[in-house]
């Protein structure tokens, strides 16, 4: 069999490079899109993703982490009661105002009270042991590189927080927070910081790890049973959580939703025009064809054909366009973060718009009328 | 003998308020192994007979039997089917795809019909052999001059094996020398292997060249000659 819709595109390409083009930059956009709103929701859950603890206990019906309500210490003891639970820490939460250098302001910071035990659960994933025991030091604080800049004050630099002085120890990568600055320090620099400065009263959250084997699910289930005031949920759904209250409760999602869908009509528009053109411009040959007996589903097929071979090609152009793309944010520190499910979603979102396009360029052939070679 | 009969064609077509009649029952029979022509006036209804007779337009009213196949009577599907099976085509445009090499064009429609990629080479070989372009095989359509294409036009017809070969206007693109080789191989074709070649044409050259020569006008055939035997060879 002659691979006529293989040899035409190659033989054309440059006919078919627009549609190709559409199908890659289509890839480009919603993958991008995707990129950043999971780059910048996915911040709404770092501190549950950059965390090794299996479990979390917090205000009951906390959607998102920065909307957390202090809760009292018979969390703590429940989980310690708890069999499948190893080690229980606390996690303060304060929402405070940040005072930089005269002339840069105010801005509000959400301040994070971790242990510093070097095996400490909460950012286990991005401060290092030292970093850690830097922070023992009273007001000292670690803050993200890339938000240095919006704070005004250098590492080693001094601020005010809710009018208590503060040292900058150190800078982190990948604790940036949406809608506001995450300033990590002691549970006790935490606690002097907060405004009330009650004992223990602004520890939002009791976080555990689990002895092997222990299903976190089950433990989680097995302390909302008896939970009075607070409840528990597994690190994934409480991260699940966060990210879905940020997208849906926000608009954003719907936002993604939208754009994907203007993405899909004009990438499938552009497409198919440039496949009914180059059908137009074969149409006597493709008559002649019908002439000698080769039936329209076989014609159908090679358009067919020819649709999924621009999809394969714009796919593997606007992923590796992606690629570089994600590369240059990442450098940038432009917060993008892809997962396989949404790498996967817009691939087949780009082969829907090749698909579409050529199901809708397929009517062209009705044109292929061999009475058309007969004049 | 004959492998196309024709009865009682009558077509026409409407264009705003008027009607022409193009064929006004015009019937005829052509015959195997010969090269028949159908000349005539230009636009007296010659290529509209000929998409009629091959299966390529519906009549208005009357009947083509081709190989005892009612044509007229079968749904598309199953006039496809006769077309892939039994009919080869040579147009004026050549309608060569343009990706394509020589000897592609000419495998193409075996794909069609379900002929092995190798015995496709094979069988399209061959039939590139007998309008003399072996050497031509592997260029593209680009690459070949007007009457070359004409002949991997002719080629791609032959391929097939059909009994039944219609051609257009075959050699109305071509200069004296190309349309000389182009009738000549039609009547070869028509000779050696038996296959009922029908040729419209305007052309008064081909005349000579014809086994059989139906004149028609105004709808009808109103004329029909028989070439007497002559030798092939001649210009
Ligand atoms: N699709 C059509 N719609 C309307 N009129 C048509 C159509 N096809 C052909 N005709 C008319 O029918 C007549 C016969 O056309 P046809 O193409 O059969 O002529 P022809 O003998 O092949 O002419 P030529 O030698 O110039 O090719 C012409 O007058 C033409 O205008
Ligand atoms: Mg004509």
């Amino acid at each position: 069999m002659i691979a006529l819709a293989r040899k035409t595109l190659l033989h054309e390409w440059r006919r078919f490079l627009p549609a190709v083009l559409a199908v890659a930059f289509s890839g480009v956009l919603l993958l991008m899109q995707a990129a950043l709103v999971f780059g910048i929701f996915g911040a709404t859950a770092v501190y549950i993703t950059a965390s090794d603890a299996r479990v979390w206990v917090g205000y009951p019906g906390t959607q998102s982490i920065e909307l957390g309500r202090p809760i009292g210490p018979q969390a703590h003891t429940a989980l310690l009661m708890d069999p499948g639970v190893a080690r229980v820490e606390p996690f303060a939460w304060v929402g405070a105002d940040w005072r930089g250098p005269p002339g840069t302001g105010g801005l509000s910071v959400f301040v994070s009270g971790i242990a510093t035990r070097p095996d400490g659960m909460i950012f286990s994933s991005v401060l290092s042991a030292s970093q850690r025991a830097l922070l023992q030091e009273p007001f000292a604080v670690i803050v993200d590189r890339a938000d240095l800049s919006k704070l005004g004050v250098p590492v080693g630099g001094q601020a005010l927080i809710n009018g208590d002085l503060v040292r900058i120890v150190g800078t982190a990568s990948g604790i940036r927070a949406l809608g506001g600055v995450n300033v990590v320090a002691s549970l006790d620099t935490a606690r002097q910081l907060s405004i009330d400065g009650g004992d223990g009263a602004d520890v939002a959250y009791y976080v555990a790890t689990l002895k092997p084997g222990a299903d976190p699910a089950r433990v989680a289930a097995r302390i909302n049973a008896r939970a009075r005031g607070y409840a528990a949920w597994t690190a994934p759904a409480f991260a699940r959580r966060a990210v879905s209250y940020w997208m849906f409760q926000t608009g954003a999602g719907l936002g993604v939703i939208f754009l994907a869908v203007v993405v899909f009509i004009v990438g499938a528009i552009i497409t198919s025009q440039t496949l009914m053109g180059a059908i137009a411009g074969s149409v006597r040959e493709y008559a002649t064809l019908h002439a000698l007996g080769v039936g329209l589903g076989s014609l159908r097929r090679v358009v067919l054909e020819q649709a999924a071979w621009i999809g394969v090609s714009g796919l593997i152009a606007g992923g590796l366009l992606s690629l570089g793309l994600m590369a240059l944010a990442k450098f940038e520190e432009v917060p993008v973060a892809m997962n396989l499910p949404a790498w996967i979603a817009c691939a087949w979102v780009v082969m829907a718009i090749a698909l579409v396009s050529g199901i809708a360029a397929v009517r062209v052939l009705r044109r292929a009328d061999p009475a058309l070679l007969l004049r | 003998m004959s492998t196309l009969i024709a009865n009682d064609l009558r077509m026409g077509y409407t264009s705003g308020k008027l009607r022409a009649e193009v064929l006004r029952g015009l019937s005829l029979t052509v015959d195997a192994g010969q090269l028949t022509l159908i000349a005539g006036p230009s636009g007296c209804g010659k290529s509209t007979l000929l998409s009629i007779l091959s299966g390529l337009q519906r009549p208005d009213k009357g009947s083509v039997m081709a190989l005892s196949e009612d044509l007229w009577r079968s749904n598309r599907r199953s006039l496809d089917h006769f077309r892939l099976r039994h009919t080869g085509f040579v147009f004026q445009g050549f309608n060569l795809f343009p990706a394509l090499t020589a000897l592609e064009q000419v495998m193409l429609p075996l794909g069609y019909m379900g002929v092995g990629d190798r015995a496709a080479r094979e069988r399209a070989r061959v039939a590139l052999d007998e309008v003399g372009l072996t050497p031509r095989a592997h260029l593209l359509p680009a690459e070949l001059s007007g009457g070359e294409k004409q002949r991997v036009a002719i080629a791609r017809a032959l391929v097939k094996h059909p009994q039944l070969l219609f051609a257009d206007e075959p050699t109305s693109a071509l200069d004296a020398a190309n349309g000389q080789i182009v009738i000549d191989t039609l009547r070869r074709i028509a000779h050696e292997h038996g296959t009922t070649v029908l040729c419209v044409s305007h052309d008064p050259r081909l005349v000579t060249h014809a086994d059989r020569v139906l004149e028609m006008e105004d709808g009808v055939i109103w004329n029909d000659r028989r070439a007497e035997p002559k030798s092939e060879n001649a210009s």
